[in-house]
């Protein structure tokens, strides 16, 4: 229940956060920061995979209803999710914790930065895909997918160090 | 069974993930107009390649009784004009002046010939898929018609295919017509039902006609030039409100096995339908004054 009420909380923090503030910014008028991704990244390991479906599923949902894009990034969220919990198996040892944290305190810097880039830079060349539903403008699709993928990133890692400190 | 309820167990995460997914595609698809268009046209474009080379094999099965209609068809307009032409020679003197005057206006239409690959006749809105689009010429809001006369108007344009709303479409056809010899015009309505029997509405009280008369367009509408052949009028009766006509009409077109198909390109449409708005444009404004 504290689980639940954790992460509900989390999952309101960055809902509002992105559709009141960062889906105005458009840097360069290519780059915009999708921090909601951050929500996916941080399901500890062995946490239930339906759960982190169902909650991606409507992190995604409500921030599309927010911008009007419905399916948009719930389809790639939840993709996201299912992704998370095997690469996160992947990049823990074996013998590590049973719940260990997706996080930088718990991963390292470098195995941490390289979940969330695994991670990141798909979703974005997908939601990205499936907004311009075309490769007409395919440079103009890259280098928002691309752009956007980096911010965020950035936007990531600072957040979660915050969140260590 | 036992078996399959553990497998189902134990990959019951892949199952939510692909009926979520499924169900995020189908919100992307339904709920975004952008998204749905370019699904549309993509899907539209490969669906009428199937319908295309069904109609292919279906066309070669109908291609007898076609051409023997066709041939009646021509037989019966060349013996028209042919006493056409004597009875203008005969008024006028000039035997060459009737057929300048065809040129004439044939010369402003440009016809594209087109086959049909999807049609239906069972519907109340029914639609049709020509397999003619931008690249050909074809536009938005061209009449289209056959051997026999008048089958709809182009409504939706893809680069290779059109869709085309038949005359047999109850809610989104009205075509403009006009009884031939006589003038007196009305718009064709279908209800539904029988696909060969039509009816004109509107048509004045005060309309001289006989029944067996021939319905043609009337050629106000810009879509269609006058003339084209619409049907025969078969009974008429008053209109629900009694100040008008209804003529029920035996369509000379057979929507049924309709194949061969030439959509009308009007030079002249653009320059017309450019007044008819600045007409209204300027009625409005002076209402409003």
């Amino acid at each position: 229940m504290i689980e639940f009420s954790r992460r509900l909380t989390f999952f309101l923090i960055l809902l509002f956060v992105q559709v009141l503030i960062l889906n105005h910014i458009h840097l360069f008028d290519v780059a915009t920061p999708l921090l909601y991704v951050y929500f996916a990244m941080t399901f500890h390991r062995n946490y239930p995979k339906w759960q982190v479906l169902l909650w991606c599923f409507f992190m995604g949902m409500v921030v599309d209803i927010f911008s009007s894009t419905p399916g948009l990034a719930a389809s790639c969220l939840t993709l996201t999710g299912f992704a998370q919990t095997y690469l996160l198996e992947r990049l823990v040892p074996r013998d590590s914790a049973e719940n260990l944290d997706a996080s930088i305190a718990a991963l390292g810097f470098s195995k941490f930065a390289m979940l969330c880039g695994l991670l990141v830079v798909p979703y974005c060349l997908l939601f990205f895909a499936l907004e311009d539903f075309s490769f007409f403008y395919v440079i103009d699709w890259g280098l928002k997918a691309i752009s956007s993928a980096a911010l965020t990133l950035v936007m990531m890692l600072a957040v979660e160090s915050i969140h260590r400190k | 069974m036992r078996n399959l309820l553990d497998f189902l167990a134990k990959y019951h995460h892949w199952f939510i993930f692909i009926l979520l997914e499924v169900a995020s595609g189908v919100l992307l698809l339904k709920y975004n107009s952008y998204q749905n268009s370019v699904w549309f046209s993509s899907a539209n474009a490969a669906v009428g390649k199937v319908y295309q080379w069904e109609s292919k094999v279906i066309a070669f099965f109908y291609q007898s009784h076609l051409n023997e209609e066709l041939t009646q068809r021509n037989f019966y307009l060349e013996r028209q004009v042919d006493q056409l032409r004597q009875l203008y020679a005969d008024l006028t003197k000039d035997t060459t002046q009737m057929e300048r005057n065809g040129l004439q206006f044939l010369s402003q239409y440009q016809l594209i010939p087109a086959k049909v690959v999807d049609n239906s006749v069972n519907k109340l809105e029914n639609l049709m898929t020509i397999d003619k689009g931008r690249a050909d010429g074809v536009e938005v809001d061209m009449g289209v018609a056959c051997g026999n006369g008048v089958v709809g108007i182009v409504y939706l344009v893809s680069d290779h295919y059109a869709v085309v709303i038949p005359a047999l479409n109850a809610t989104m056809s009205r075509i403009s017509c006009a009884i031939r010899g006589r003038g007196y015009f009305g718009y064709l309505h279908w209800y539904g039902g029988d696909p060969s029997v039509a009816y004109v509405e509107d048509v004045p009280r005060h309309a001289k006609f006989k029944l067996g008369d021939w319905i043609e367009t009337s050629g106000f509408s810009s879509i269609f030039p006058s003339g084209v052949l619409v049907g025969k009028i078969e009974q008429a009766y008053n209109s629900r409100d009694g100040l008008s006509y209804k003529l029920k009409v035996r369509l000379s077109t057979d929507f049924s096995c309709l194949r061969d198909v030439c959509v009308i390109s009007d030079k002249g449409i653009a320059e017309r339908a450019a007044l008819m708005q600045a007409a209204r444009d300027s009625i409005e404004m002076k209402i409003n004054r």
